[in-house]
């Protein structure tokens, strides 16, 4: 960690950086002492943090309990908080919800740094101002016997928006990028009991430039957070590279592993399972820090596809020198093919017809703090509505959702945790002087980082189809970056970033569709009649705000008109709507931008769903249903 | 007394058009029917009216659709009868309005009688409406309801006839397309006989129109309350409402247009004390191209200019088992 083995809240002002002492990211796998305990599904290697911790709330960094790191600390005043939720949603600071501008508008001026020559150092600080809320998280815990000895990480599967965390009074790092997990090595400063573990979060950073998406704005711990113990070897990423050949039957698969531990004298036994869980391919090689295996002839494969989500599973399980296993690490896998012809999207050699809907991670009640269950009801509605694809606006969701995908057939258009509208559309013009990310190449970094962690821990999903850049942040260098590196992973996927037809200047460079949201039926109709380009995809479409969702059948006539028509997502799939008391009547009443004296506002243009915020479906989905079914594949 | 005529009361503000078990009342002063009664029920709160509003829906909003089609809130608001005209029988009576109504002897009868409202619309460039009831020996009345278009009047939210009934449905049921349906939204509604519950509204986070019924071929409403004084009699009865040759659409709601389109949550929507069935002739799409300016796509408007006629018929719950 070097020089920055203290917190230092000057990174809250510097966009270069984004994570201290933060493990690369990897692949989202599961890992278990053993078979046994795999085929339980419930690994002693992680442990749960979620619960009530303590908490203080503090209305601007200066304000905060600076020391409450400190094992000394009395942190008799803290109040209690549930991990995971929203820090607002418990009562503390302010309910808001915007849209495009950012949310310090009229209360701060900011710019970024490494934008505006005028400006080099930006301004508007996040660490020396009157109002950037600050929560104090602390809680203990005893390592649980099965991980004593072994090397222990934390993750964070999500938290809002910069925050340092601290075990024992000892720095361990900081991290940006909400809606992507940030894992930690704790072993260092660990002991078997009352291990105190502190994390500091802040509603802004520079990252707030970059997290402007159009929702409630909330800070704190969102998603689980979890122990995880690593054996004495351990696979750190799978890497799994299934190659369908074009007759759908037969391919191969490439498994590229990454270790680390005490790999001397460890072998690994890599096997591919079909979806009947039978073994249909079985290796054993040597482990070394990075492992190849490659399963060169598959036949009587099953392609993966809508209809049809054939799932395979490998297994690697690693045996250490004297035969004991010490670790079984699992993932799905499926096989399918991608590819364009002409300007056709196929699927398994067959035209893709995308009948999605964007979705944000919604609960009436909890904000982006979903369940499982409300997840497994969302696929249930995409099922029994012939929704067959889903745009994950504007961020990576829950690791739950891409399996869930995976399992029921999902198309994924996994979007990276970047929307930054605020920066370059005002009062409805495009107005790109502040841009960011832009031409940057600090911002650049910035971005790069959320796609790869995006990218290393959804790589091995097969229901990912197309890799977004992110969501309105119009096109630069730093977004051809950020193609560029999608595109050198060379996994087949294709990608996508409608930004671009704001800045044509970047064209070639930038997404492998044309994208366009809110196109007319007749605009979209025109670029597909004038020789197109690329083939095209509506982003967003069909804007479901109130009672909406009239001419669906116009863009589904699309389809009819062109086959470089490849279908669209739906804006969107659920009212962003919280369903709280009323303060005057105690009742619970469902509120929008505006109804929590939150200025400026959106008012209601958070809730723009196919279903209401309690996920009853609205009048509109019967005439989803009778046109997706007719074009789904 | 015929039972298989109506009998006609020309009263000096109203005529009463009676038959063995209804009795119907249409005023010259209140500007349309004034009571509907049948078996002793009173299906009228106020009379009927052209109806040109809706609700404003988001979409609606969001296009501003409101500063060029504003005028029709005023017009549906404001009802303006400027004349009545009656036949008999199908010949015109010119002169049944006091004095000349002394001549009659209160032993009039007559096999159908048809009674035309015209209004004036609160608009700039002014138009007309009309209203026209056709009431025959049995009870049934035969509803005609007219646009006249004229050039310069802005797009119609709807046209239809709005009727106001004294307490709130208990159900009703149709035949016609499953759930809320609009032109440009109405593909993945199925044919069916529905049965609705109370008066549903749907809970759109920001109260606006809404529960539309496309492409309908009767229509069957159930109240158990009226509000005479001291009725404690919670019997249902019903009253149908059937297509004229071609299918009507209809919304059935506890709210009018002007009430729900100042609320900004459902909770703020008045106490159900009502029925509002509005039974249209056109209707304007949803959209949903975008919520910030686009405008529902041309097949789905309805233009000012445009001429739109369009009838159907009340019948009372025995006339007919459907």
């Amino acid at each position: 960690m070097n020089s920055k083995e203290c917190q230092n809240l000057a990174w809250l002002d510097d966009p270069a950086v984004f994570r201290v002492g933060k493990l690369p990211p990897h692949s989202d796998h599961a890992w278990f002492a053993d078979a046994r305990e795999a085929s339980g599904g419930r690994s002693s290697l992680a442990f749960s943090l979620n619960g009530t911790w303590q908490f203080c709330y503090s209305e601007n960094p200066h304000a905060r309990p600076a020391d409450f790191y400190r094992e000394d600390f009395d942190a008799g005043q803290f109040g209690a908080l549930s991990v995971p939720g929203h820090i607002e949603l418990a009562g503390y600071g302010h309910v808001h919800y915007l849209n495009k501008m950012y949310p310090w508008e009229s209360r701060q001026f900011r710019r970024p740094a490494h934008v505006l020559s005028e400006k080099p150092h930006g301004c508007g600080s996040f660490a020396d101002t009157p109002y950037n809320p600050v929560g104090s998280y602390r809680r203990t815990f005893d390592l649980p016997p099965a991980m004593a000895g072994l090397r222990v990480r934390l993750r964070f599967d999500g938290a809002e928006q910069a925050f340092f965390v601290w075990l024992n009074g000892h720095f361990i790092g900081y991290s940006e990028d909400s809606y992507t997990p940030a894992e930690f090595d704790l072993t260092p400063f660990l002991r078997s009991r009352e291990n105190l573990l502190c994390v500091e979060i802040y509603k802004w950073s520079t990252a707030a430039f970059a997290e402007d998406q159009d929702y409630f704005r909330f800070f704190g711990i969102f998603r689980d957070v979890t122990l995880l113990a690593l054996p004495a070897a351990h696979i750190e990423d799978l890497d799994l590279r299934p190659e369908l050949h074009p007759d759908l039957t037969s391919g191969s698969l490439s498994v590229r592993l990454k270790s680390s531990g005490s790999l001397s004298g460890c072998a690994v036994k890599v096997t591919l399972y079909d979806e009947t869980r039978q073994p249909i391919a079985e290796k054993t090689c040597a482990l070394a820090s990075e492992t190849l295996v490659v399963f060169p002839e598959l036949h009587g494969l099953k392609p993966w596809s809508h209809f049809s989500p054939s799932l395979y599973k490998l297994s690697a399980e690693i045996i250490g020198g004297d035969g004991n296993t010490l670790e079984y690490a699992v993932s799905s896998l499926g096989f399918r093919r991608i590819e364009i012809s002409g300007k056709t999207v196929l699927l398994n050699g067959k035209r893709l017809r995308i009948c999605g809907v964007n979705r944000h991670e919604w609960n009436g009640r909890t904000g982006r703090c979903l369940t499982f269950e409300d997840q497994l009801q969302d696929i249930a509605i995409f099922k029994r509505n012939h929704i067959n694809a889903v745009r994950t606006s504007h961020y990576p969701n829950q690791s739950e959702w891409y399996r869930l995908c995976d399992q029921n057939g999902i198309y994924v258009m996994a979007e990276t945790n970047l929307e930054s509208h605020g920066s370059w559309q005002k009062l409805g013009e495009t107005e790109p002087s502040w841009n960011i990310p832009g031409n940057s190449p600090i911002w650049e970094t910035v971005v790069l980082d959320r796609a790869q962690n995006q990218y290393e821990l959804l790589k091995n999903h097969p229901s990912i189809l197309f890799w977004s850049l992110g969501n309105e942040a119009y096109a630069g260098t730093a977004l051809a970056a950020m193609n560029r590196y999608y595109k050198e992973k060379n996994d087949g996927r294709l990608t996508h970033y409608e930004g671009v037809t704001r800045n044509r200047k970047y064209e070639n460079e930038i997404s492998d569709l044309e994208s366009r949201m809110y196109a007319s039926p007749a605009a979209a109709a025109k670029y597909l009649s004038e020789d197109p380009a690329k083939p095209f995809i509506l982003c967003e479409y069909l804007h479901s705000m109130g009672n909406s969702t009239g001419g669906l059948k116009e863009y589904m006539e699309l389809f009819d008109l062109s086959d470089a028509f490849v279908g669209g997502f739906i804006w969107d799939y659920i009212d962003k709507a919280l369903i709280v008391p009323d303060n005057l009547t105690g009742q619970d009443c469902i509120r929008y931008g505006g109804d929590f004296d939150d200025r400026p506002s959106d008012y209601a243009y958070s809730a723009d769903g196919l279903v209401f915020a309690d996920r009853t479906e609205k009048p509109a989905m019967q005439e989803v249903r009778y046109f997706y079914e007719r074009y789904e594949t | 007394m015929n039972a298989m005529k109506l009998k006609l009361i020309f009263g000096d503000v109203t005529l009463g058009v009676s038959g063995e078990s209804f009795h119907y009342i249409f005023s010259y002063q209140a500007g349309g029917m004034e009571s509907l009664n049948i078996l002793g029920k009173e299906w009228l709160y106020r009379p009927p009216r052209p109806a040109f509003w809706r609700a404003m829906t988001d979409n609606d909003r969001g296009a501003s659709f409101y500063k060029t089609s504003g005028m029709w809130l005023l017009a549906d608001s404001y009802p303006c009868c400027r004349s009545i005209a009656l036949s008999v029988d199908g010949e015109q009576i010119p002169d049944f309005r006091a004095p000349q109504n002394n001549r009659f002897s209160g032993s009039e009868e007559a096999d159908t009688v048809s009674i035309t409202y015209l209004y004036d619309t609160l608009t700039f460039p002014p138009t007309t409406a009309e209203i026209r009831y056709t009431v025959h020996a049995d009870g049934r009345v035969r509803i005609e309801a007219a646009y006249h278009g004229k050039a310069g009047l802005p797009q119609l939210p709807v046209f239809g006839v709005r009727f106001l009934f004294p307490t709130p449905a208990v159900r009703y049921r149709y035949s016609g397309l499953s759930g809320e349906t609009y032109p440009d939204r109405m593909a993945g509604g199925q044919k069916g006989i529905y049965e609705i519950e109370g008066l549903p509204v749907t809970p759109y986070l920001v109260p606006q129109e809404c529960g539309m019924h496309m492409e309908t071929d009767w229509l069957e409403i159930t109240r158990n309350a009226t509000r005479k004084y001291r009725d404690a009699d919670r019997r249902e009865f019903c009253l149908r409402i059937v297509s004229d040759g071609s299918p009507f659409a209809f919304s059935c709601l506890p709210y009018t247009p002007q009430q729900m389109e100042f609320a900004d949550h459902q909770e703020e929507l008045p106490p159900v004390t009502r029925t509002v069935l509005t039974v249209c002739g056109g209707v304007r799409g949803v959209g949903g191209i975008d919520t910030w300016g686009s405008d529902v796509e041309p097949p789905y408007r309805l233009y000012g200019d445009k001429n739109i006629h369009f009838s159907f018929v009340i019948k009372h719950s025995e006339q007919e088992q459907l």
